[in-house]
């Protein structure tokens, strides 16, 4: 579904990611892991189009990527979330989550004009709310949520969009476990739906129990790739990231 | 109601003009009011699309002798164009960089008035020009009028999903495009659409005032219909209409006081960001 080739990308001398290639399957739960450092959301930015590789070619469904800004891969079906949550704070969630329909307008902006056309998208944001578990708080701001309902809230806000890819940077950072639990089953859910998912996840609870294809990434490039119980098992994995914790 | 009222409360020719000024007003801070309320973008440019659709449309009717509402259009379509691309031009820029830009663009447009002079007249201005309704209170009924409708219509689009695209730009440019947000593009269309409205008030000023001149549009205005929104409440519907009422009269009352006048008006203001930072309007949802 995307196929990424020898990316590249320095900041001022700085290898972020070097040579990277990958595929993401169609319909899979890709997860990408890697000490801190080791490139993975700069990666991701290269493949939602936040940031433009130095070199490299990227493609999705045999749509060519480089040089496309993130605005028109969300056209194309690709949606994220980010690592530090950026939510649109001084709004409602409900007003969050209707801004994730921009794509979805289906009328001339003029018309807006002249008809009132509030509560355009409000039932089926809400119905998002109600999947993420926010429903009742629709008419709340964002910005005064407690950090782990942020987190759920931009990943409805992103489904607004109606990817088909859905990349998200370290979804489960700074929950805890009952919100990790909540976050897995949402994520099985969205998958079960058809969305192809890139998860960037440090939490390895997460990663083993929902990944299909697991890569490892450090120092920039790739280290290994293969499923959850082979990377578990690689000794060079376990020597650059897992060590203390799988080791024993 | 009320609006339609207050030529018959306030029955002095003078204060009947101020009622004029205080709706063109209002109209300059609505338009504003969308770039930076709702799409968050300071713009200092304001008084250059006031002045483009006061000497469009004038120009028009003196040397080409059109008749007024056509060349109402014709300044409404130039100012809009002209923010379209001041804004297509500062695409790239983004806070201050375009906030510098739309500046460097009053200015520029103020020196193209008063050096183009065998356009322009420069200093020397153009006398005799006429409203294009008979009296003051006639022509404070039209402003007024179409005020209204400009108001509605801003409700509506602010209320619709484009109000919902510009307020994500405000609030998250890079989170606003990750969900399919063009912003430069949004960005370029909240600043035509208020360049277009400031140029529709711009085309009642030279015959409300009979005479055009360069100074009528010195920078200072930008800072004035920025006070406006500001002190009414930025990124309300309500706020910029009760911004321009309040700072159109409020230095006309404090006339009594001579020298002091600036003074005061220069403290109110600074009270009011100091103790009201969302505006005279916040008063109001607050005690709601």
């Amino acid at each position: 579904m995307l196929q990424a080739r020898a990316l590249t990308k320095s900041f001022g001398g700085v290898r972020a990611v070097h040579e990277v290639s990958l595929a993401v399957p169609e319909k899979s739960i890709f997860a990408l892991i890697g000490p801190n450092g080791a490139g993975k959301s700069t990666l991701l930015n290269l493949l939602s189009g936040i940031y433009q590789p130095d070199a490299g070619t990227l493609s999705y469904r045999s749509a060519n990527l480089i040089g496309q800004p993130a605005y028109r891969r969300v056209r194309l079906g690709i949606a994220r979330t980010f690592q530090k949550i950026r939510l649109f704070k001084q709004l409602t969630l409900l007003e969050n989550v209707r801004a994730g329909f921009h794509i979805h307008q289906d009328a001339p902006f003029w018309q807006y004009f002249v008809r009132p056309a509030s509560g355009r998208f409000d039932a089926e944001a809400r119905e998002l709310l109600e999947f993420v578990g926010l429903g009742a708080r629709a008419d709340e701001r964002a910005g005064a949520l407690p950090y782990g309902q942020q987190r759920m809230l931009e990943i409805a806000r992103a489904l607004a969009t109606r990817p088909k890819l859905f990349m998200l940077d370290e979804p489960a950072a700074g929950l805890n476990a009952a919100e990790v639990e909540f976050l897995l089953q949402r994520l099985v859910d969205i998958s079960r739906r058809g969305v192809t998912l890139l998860v960037v996840e440090h939490n390895m609870d997460l990663v083993m129990n929902v990944a299909e294809r697991v890569f490892v990434m450090d120092h920039g490039v790739p280290l290994y790739e293969g499923t959850p119980r082979e990377v578990q098992a690689n000794p060079a994995v376990i020597e650059a990231y897992l060590g203390g914790e799988f080791a024993a | 109601m009320l609006v339609a009222a207050l030529p018959w409360l306030i029955s002095t020719a003078y204060w009947r003009g101020i009622l004029v000024l205080c709706a063109m007003n209002v109209l300059l801070a609505l338009a504003l009011n969308l770039v930076m309320g709702y799409t968050g973008q300071l713009n200092l440019g304001q008084s250059a699309f006031f002045a483009i659709g006061a000497y469009v449309s004038t120009i028009l009717i003196k040397t080409y002798h059109w008749n007024f509402w056509l060349a109402g259009v014709a300044a409404i379509i130039a100012a809009g164009f002209l923010g379209l691309a001041l804004a297509a031009f500062a695409a790239r820029l983004r806070g201050h960089y375009l906030a510098i830009a739309s500046l460097g663009f009053a200015v520029i447009t103020y020196q193209v008035l008063v050096n183009w002079e065998s356009v322009t007249e420069g200093v020397r201005g153009i006398y005799g020009l006429l409203p294009p309704v008979r009296g003051t209170v006639e022509l404070f009924y039209l402003i007024a009028a179409i005020a209204l409708v400009v108001y509605f219509a801003m409700e509506n689009l602010v209320r619709s999903p484009v109000g919902d695209t510009l307020r994500a730009i405000r609030e998250d440019e890079v989170s606003a495009s990750a969900l399919g947000v063009n912003g430069a593009l949004w960005k370029a269309f909240a600043f035509g659409v208020g360049a277009a409205i400031a140029g529709l008030a711009g085309c009642f000023y030279p015959g409300f005032v009979g005479t055009l001149v360069p100074d009528a549009f010195n920078i200072v205005e930008s800072f004035t219909m920025l006070a406006m929104v500001i002190v009414g409440g930025m990124g309300t519907m309500i706020g910029p209409v009760i911004g321009a009422v309040v700072l159109t009269f409020l230095p006309e009352l404090l006339r009594g006081f001579g020298e002091l006048r600036l003074m005061i008006y220069g403290i109110a203001l600074t009270l009011v960001v100091l103790f009201l930072p969302g505006g005279i309007a916040s008063c109001f949802r607050r005690a709601r």
